[in-house]
């Protein structure tokens, strides 16, 4: 049996426990050697393989081939596969020479040991149910060992196998052990002593307990939560603009520290924006759905990065709950495991259903949509004062129509002040009758007047003369028509289109289209239907209203816009030849600012109206326009005729009053309050004002993208080979169908998807959110390989210990602390690393886990651990992201933070993509492009650099050496004494200290004789240096101090 | 993803490092700072393949990078009609609706636009080339043009990402990245993969993802080099540590490692010791091979006046020569600003100017050496650049928007045909006729060159066996000597 152990280990390919049963295991030996080997010709991706032959389900395995088999249970002689495997012919060899692929006799007998047993296929074992139940071995060996059901499993596996468990570590090295697993963070000296002094037998627990009860404790689970959360303080991808998400992660530290059931903390990340009432609580942590890089380079198709998000949010969703690689589904039915290209895009579709752009606005730097403002009490005091201040103004307006007095100005008005049409609120006003040195006369201000270019053409129009637009050339009015969004105001305008096109700028204001989110108002013709916007970022902070038909091409139509400051879509009114346009609401969620433009400058003709022309966008090519009036208020119906038939209004105005109809005289009734009431002017003054304070309140927050959901879901489609622009088949949202169906009872949105991976019984979601804590706490998984618990990701080594931790979490009601307190407890973690040859060569990937397994400390550990020794540590919560010194030597240096932010911990370290944290990629942190689970762990010269160079490393040794040296008593050696024992959490023995004893003296001695050495020395940092030390002293105290910084046990988590 | 360093446990020369000094008759206090260069590492064992595929004909590359994407009809592809058709419009016959950027896909009119430079033939192959390359023309034999290279990406950053790493989205692999994890290190005191960049670059941003290992391990990652005090990260001592202070630290620090590891044999700790003695010896080899005042003026003048000045292209070029004679393995020269959207005629005769004298220089230089053999040469950027004018056209300027459907780069050196113009576009230099190269079969021809076979070449990630050519390349025969 041991032989058959090692022989199995030996072949290098046999991956995760081999198991010693009279019988084969289908999933633990069989199906990885075939995933790895035979499916990428024989699996599921029927499609796209050459082979009839499939070796991923028994009916295709067994099938007949045309007279043979490629298996025959129970009859290896007569299977084909076997001869294949053997086979000299090199066109008959399987695997063939050129796959690269190649089986040992060992996986070839074992093959064939498969299939005379019957070759027996089984579901995978990860797609089969949670078990309700499972059983906790009691092996009687090793006795007195195990001290919870973990070890009860692990034993097991022991006696299986013929591996004893390593001895017990120290208690200074499991305490050093459990603080850095459970707060990423040293112990303390004081808490090593206290530790070691505590005969209770419950004094494991009673550290357990204190740790979890930490602040620091939910700092270290954040931090790995960043990894699969793909957290970025930075947008990405070629500009990579930084971004507000930290309050994310600061409600993530607060979800651990309050111990969160993972159900939840789940639950509100993937659609906690459509949970009943959902407020700004239960919105903000949907941002983790928004964490994926956003591109902002001007001139990519919108399309193509929209459709990568989703992808990037499915992908995401599917590496940290289910453990799946779905992105090879993207493309072709998947390999390996039973994902076809169709179930992806249906699991994709529940990620699209947002107002969302594919490039972030590059003139405006605003917060890509959707997006909620991170408000603050006084700011929502503000919006409550404005929101009662237009209530009352609303209100005053409608008493006004039944106070006699107001009544009585009105008839007064009618009966003896009645005016010839005048038009209060012009702006501006533009004939096109004539170009003079490229300008265009303003009859209501000559002094500015619009300016163009000679490749516009002035040609007869519908009143005098026209401009014909030549679509590139810029036409703008200067000056006019700056409006906020709480301005009312209209424009009337003349126009003849040429032809019908997709798109074409009428007019608008604005620092351009996709560019600048088309931030501003604007009128286009959209397949020749008029379309009128007032827009923050389109298309998630916008208000559009569309003409349901098309204008004529070639004939002079008039249009009238009017806005009445609202805010609202039913506030933004169409007019064609002066009557009421059919229209329909496109958007109707206006929330921040039109005129926020910030990277144009004020004086840009961009700022201004733009004719038949706009930046980057289509332009209005060979149509022409006449007549364009600008106001600064909204225009009346009994107006807009006006303006188009040139007498409706002037009839009114001058008909006698007893021949007037009620609508004549509600229509006047409207031009009297639009243009003469004195009351309502000052009310309606008061509403604008209320309005601008909202809007200006709002416009100081900041704000976060997050997740709202569309009221109906977009339309989803196979993309075939993943472009994004190859529409196929139709797809509607729904789960992988290898994986429990979709609940009949519950909507087919995101929030459907969480309460669906909640399930009980879920195959996947609490295996694999066990496993990853597995992995933090024991440093590798049950499954190793945490992002795979496909074909093609290692088998389980202990599979009924993991199915008995998820489902002990899922009756838990997914209790974190509680699942970690148990394994941090277990005898199975209390292992040393140190173990025998012998053992090391039975089971040198440690698959039993007979020993625990040295660590390099993470990237955050190694600069944590600096300053928490050196007691520069600043123990502040969350926060916006911090600047340690080594962003100053960054891919893009920033100057460090001059007052704390350099001794914060390293999880607040502002993360950029394109230019990360260089201390932490260089200790393999990830670069958070994608949702990492597992870490690498390489070493490289150029981590010695900086332990040895760096400044947080050099000030930290520096300060700990000059605490050491100068307290009472303090000497060479005592400080070399307690520094070692801060660092590695051991006292060193009388060599270690002589050794380094000697290497002060040789440093003191450097220094003394070049004291403007040590001087400079201890002056790198922040961090005051004493002047009650002499410099050489310091200085060769922290030489020594920073050597043992550099210890391999001070960078080791053992 | 572990590797065989980070435990020690498993080493493929079957060797851990003690026995093995134990074996060439050396101690490990022996080893210790002895010498800053080791000849005896000529084998990385780290290294993938234990022997390449088949026999290469290149050991190293030089990739100069021309970011922002080279107006392929202004520098090497000759395009009389252009000139003929000046401002015309571009045939709807030729565009065939392929799509534009949003730059230029609103434009009313895409007027064509004639090259302002004058072409010639240079060399016994008759090579035609702009006159903003006088220098280049000089080697043009030396040279194979293809000028039918194409890519899917429109814009910079998919479009360096899939010359970079052969995907548009961020996150996979880099080529220099896949050929220090393939063939390992050729030295022991510099990184196997350097990137030098133009300093002070304008134009579009140049990430450090560009040259990044992706999913390998973080070893593999590209190291810039920069033209200032610590050209390595953090390489330099701190104020005030000397080298020989220095020095007794490291080897108070071997001594501590050195008594546990006979406590506890845990190999671990012979490679800590190892990594430290690599940094040691870095931050004496780094500053040697980045000081070039040992060169002599013959070969500054080679480079041009500018290899004064760190930074320039002309000094990156220098030191691109001078790591591919310290064993780097792949050097990667940024150049920013290509990208002439706009006064195409002054921007591009300005970059030509900075780029053209030191690219010919180190063919030159490297052919006088015999390094030339065994060292790729490669020049070029991510996309080519349209026939059109975009923006403004006047009589005499104009700019060019990106264009992915054709391009022109070129190769030299080690096992390539030189003398020889590869692919043929359209009369239009816009759609190719004959023998397109995607950037994936670049790629694969690189790779075939070095003695990799790139189909073979992979790393399993998230359940896949990666590699560079995801799953496309072929190798582009006709270009090999």
């Amino acid at each position: 049996m041991l032989l058959l152990f090692r022989i199995l280990i030996a072949s290098t390919v046999i991956t995760g426990m081999t198991a010693l049963q009279a019988e084969v295991s289908f999933n633990r030996q069989i199906k990885p050697l075939i995933s790895d080997n035979c499916f990428k010709c024989h699996g599921p991706d029927a499609k796209n393989q050459d082979s009839e032959f499939r070796l991923d389900t028994a009916e295709h395995a067994y099938a007949d081939l045309g007279g043979y088999f490629g298996i025959v249970p129970g009859n290896p002689a007569k299977s084909e596969l076997v001869k294949r495997l053997h086979s000299k012919a090199e066109d008959e060899l399987m695997p063939p020479a050129d796959s690269n692929l190649a089986l040992s006799a060992t996986e070839k007998k074992l093959l064939e040991q498969w299939i005379k047993e019957g070759a027996k296929f089984e579901p995978h074992w990860s797609l089969q149910k949670l078990p309700a139940q499972v059983a906790v071995p009691t092996p009687a060996q090793p006795a007195h060992w195990a001290l919870s059901p973990i070890d009860q499993f692990i034993a097991a596996g022991f006696a299986e196998h013929g591996v004893g468990p390593a001895v017990e570590t120290s208690r200074e090295k499991w305490l050093r052990r459990v603080t850095f697993d459970l707060t990423g963070l040293p112990p303390s000296l004081a808490e090593i002593e206290a530790f070691k002094a505590d005969p209770s037998p419950t004094a494991h627990e009673t550290v357990v307990d204190r740790l979890l009860a930490s602040p620091a404790y939910a700092e270290r689970m954040t931090t790995e939560w960043l990894d699969v959360a793909r957290y970025s303080d930075s947008n990405g991808y070629q500009r990579d603009g930084e971004r507000l998400v930290w309050p994310w992660r600061d409600w993530v530290i607060s979800a651990f520290d309050q111990n969160m059931p993972y159900d939840e903390f789940v639950t509100l990340q993937v659609a906690g924006d459509l949970l009943p009432d959902a407020g700004p609580a239960e919105v903000l942590p949907t941002a983790f759905n928004r964490l994926h890089g956003h591109v902002m380079e001007g001139g990519i198709v919108l399309e193509e990065y929209r459709v990568e998000y989703v992808a990037d949010r499915t992908h995401t969703f599917g590496t940290a709950f289910l453990g799946l690689t779905l992105e090879c589904a993207r493309c072709h039915d998947h390999k390996y495991d039973p994902l076809p290209t169709k179930d992806y895009y249906s699991l994709t579709s529940f990620f699209a259903n947002i107002d969302e752009s594919g490039l972030i606005s590059f003139f405006t730097e605003k917060t890509p949509t959707p997006a909620m403002p991170l408000s603050t009490a006084e700011a929502d005091a503000k919006f409550a004062q404005a929101i009662s201040e237009q209530l009352r103004a609303i209100k005053k307006l409608e008493q006004l129509d039944h106070d006699p007095a107001h009544t009585e100005a009105f008839e007064t008005w009618l009966q003896f002040h009645r005016p010839t049409v005048t038009w209060p609120g012009l702006v501006g006003h533009l004939s096109f009758d004539a170009m003079v040195n490229e300008t265009l006369a303003n009859s209501v201000d000559p002094r500015t007047p619009a300016q163009t270019s000679t490749e516009n053409k002035i040609v007869p129009g519908k009143f005098g003369q026209a401009m014909e637009f030549e679509g590139d050339a810029l036409t703008h009015l200067p000056n006019v028509g700056h409006f906020q969004r709480e301005d009312p105001f209209s424009f009337s305008v003349w126009l003849k289109p040429h032809h019908i096109a997709p798109r074409e700028n009428i007019f608008s204001r604005g620092a351009g289209a996709d560019d600048a989110a088309s931030m501003g108002y604007e009128f286009l013709l959209i397949d020749g239907k008029p379309t009128a916007s007032l827009i923050h970022f389109w298309p998630g902070n916008a208000l559009r209203v569309q003409a349901l038909d098309p204008l004529p091409v070639g004939e002079w139509k008039h249009i009238v816009i009017t806005y009445d400051g609202s805010s609202k879509a039913a506030g933004l009114k169409l007019f064609l030849d002066g009557k009421p346009m059919a229209t329909h609401v496109v958007a109707d969620h206006l929330t921040s600012s039109i005129t926020d433009w910030m990277k144009i400058p004020a004086d840009s003709d961009r700022q201004h109206i733009v004719f038949g022309q706009r930046y980057r966008d289509r332009g209005f090519a060979r149509g022409q326009l006449d007549e364009f009036f600008a106001f600064n208020r909204e225009l009346t119906a009994a107006e807009a005729q006006q303006l188009f038939d040139g007498e409706h209004l002037a009839q009114l105005l001058a008909k006698d009053t007893a021949t007037l109809t009620p609508n004549d005289r509600s229509a006047l009734y409207d031009y009297f309050v639009a243009t003469t009431s004195n009351d309502i002017r000052e009310i309606k003054q008061e509403l604008h004002a209320a309005r601008a304070k909202w809007n200006r309140t709002m416009d100081a927050l900041p704000t976060i993208s997050i997740m709202r959901e569309l009221p109906e879901p977009k339309p989803a489609y196979v993309l075939e080979r993943g472009a994004y622009d190859a529409h196929g088949e139709s797809v509607t949202a729904n789960t992988p169908s290898a994986l429990p169906p979709f609940p009949s009872d519950q909507p087919r949105n995101r929030l459907g998807l969480a309460r669906w991976l909640f399930q009980p019984d879920h195959p996947l979601t609490a295996r694999v959110a066990v496993n990853r804590y597995w992995q933090l706490m024991f440093g590798k998984g049950i499954v190793r390989t945490p992002e795979d618990f496909g074909s093609q990701g290692r088998p389980p080594t202990h599979p009924e210990l993991l199915d008995w931790l998820a489902r002990d979490f899922v009756s838990s009601g997914w209790d974190v602390k509680r699942l970690l307190r148990q394994m941090a407890l277990s005898a199975t973690y209390r292992q040393s690393t140190v173990i025998s040859a012998e053992t090391r060569e039975k089971d040198p990937e440690n698959l039993t886990f007979c020993r625990s397994q040295p660590r390099r400390l993470q990237a955050e550990m190694i600069r944590d651990n600096a300053l928490a020794v050196s007691d520069l540590l600043i123990e502040k919560i969350g926060g916006p992201p911090t600047f340690p010194y080594e962003l100053a030597v960054g891919f893009e240096p920033v100057d460090p933070d001059p007052g704390d932010g350099v001794y914060r911990r390293s999880l607040y370290t502002r993360t950029k993509r394109n230019s990360p944290a260089p201390v932490m990629v260089a200790f393999d942190a990830p670069k958070r492009d994608v949702c990492t689970v597992q870490r690498a762990e390489v070493a490289s010269p150029l981590q010695p650099l900086i332990t040895l160079n760096g400044p947080q490393f050099v000030e930290a040794s520096r300060v700990l050496a000059h605490e050491l040296l100068t307290r009472v008593g303090g000497t060479p050696s005592t400080m070399i004494e307690e520094a070692f024992y801060r660092l590695t959490s051991r006292q060193p023995d009388a060599d270690e200290t002589a050794l380094m004893k000697n290497l002060f003296d040789i440093q003191l001695a450097e220094f003394s004789e070049y004291p403007e050495e040590a001087a400079a020395l201890i002056a790198i940092g922040h961090a005051p240096a004493p002047d009650h030390l002499p410099a050489p002293q310091l200085a060769a105290g922290t030489v020594v101090v920073n050597a043992l910084m550099n210890l391999h046990e001070s960078l080791t988590h053992r | 993803m572990s590797s065989p360093l980070c435990t020690g446990f498993e080493n493929p020369l079957g060797l851990t490092r003690r026995s093995f000094l134990n074996k060439l008759g050396m101690g490990l206090g022996g080893l210790a700072l002895a010498d800053l260069v080791n000849p005896l590492h000529a084998l990385d064992p780290s290294a993938l393949l234990a022997s390449t595929h088949f026999a290469p004909k290149a050991k190293r590359i030089i990739f100069l990078y021309q970011s922002g994407g080279p107006s392929q009809m202004d520098l090497f592809d000759y395009k009389p009609r252009l000139n003929q058709e000046h401002g015309k419009e571009l045939p709807d016959s030729v565009r065939q609706g392929q799509r534009l950027t949003g730059m230029s896909t609103n434009q009313a009119s895409l007027p064509l636009a004639g090259s302002p430079f004058t072409f010639d033939r240079y060399g016994q192959s008759g090579a035609t080339l702009s006159s903003v390359l006088p220098y280049t023309s000089q080697v043009a034999d030396e040279i194979c043009f293809i000028k039918s290279m194409h890519t899917e990406a429109i814009n910079h950053g998919p479009g360096v990402t899939m010359m970079q790493t052969g995907s548009q989205i961020p996150g996979r692999p880099s080529f220099g990245s896949w050929m220090s994890y393939g063939l390992g290190s050729m030295n022991d005191n510099l990184p196997s993969y350097v990137v030098l960049k133009t300093k002070g670059g304008k134009g579009q941003p140049l990430t450090s993802r560009y040259w990044d290992a992706g999913f390998l391990p973080g070893k593999h990652n590209g190291v810039e080099f920069r033209a200032d005090k610590d050209a390595v990260l953090y390489l330099n001592n701190p104020q005030g540590i000397s080298r020989k202070s220095r020095h007794a630290a490291i080897e108070a620090l071997a001594e501590m490692q050195e008594k546990q590891l006979r406590e506890t044999s845990d190999p671990a700790l012979e490679n800590h010791i190892a990594q430290y003695e690599m940094a040691f010896r870095m931050q004496a080899s780094v500053p040697a091979v980045t000081d070039m005042s040992d060169e002599p003026e013959s070969v500054l003048q080679m480079y041009g006046d500018d290899v004064k000045t760190p930074g320039t292209c002309a000094a990156n070029c220098l030191m691109a020569r001078r790591l591919a004679e310290n064993g780097v393995r792949f050097i990667q020269v940024f150049h920013q600003d290509w990208d002439a959207h706009a006064n195409l005629p002054s921007s591009v005769a300005h970059q030509a100017k900075l780029t053209d004298q030191p690219s010919a220089a180190l063919i030159k230089d490297l052919k006088m050496r015999g390094m030339l053999d065994d060292t790729l040469i490669v020049w070029g950027g991510e996309f080519g650049r349209t026939n059109y004018c975009q923006g403004k056209m006047t009589a005499d300027n104009f700019g060019r928007d990106h264009h992915p459907r054709c391009f022109t780069m070129w190769v030299a050196g080690g096992g390539v045909r030189g003398g020889y113009s590869h692919g043929i576009t359209d009369d239009y230099c816009y759609n190719i006729v004959q023998d397109g190269v995607h950037v994936h079969d670049l790629h694969a021809t690189l790779m075939h060159l070095l003695g990799i076979n790139h189909e073979r070449l992979t790393f399993k990630y998230q359940g896949r066996h990666f590699r560079l050519t995801d799953v496309h390349g072929h190798v582009v025969q006709p270009i090999l000597a």
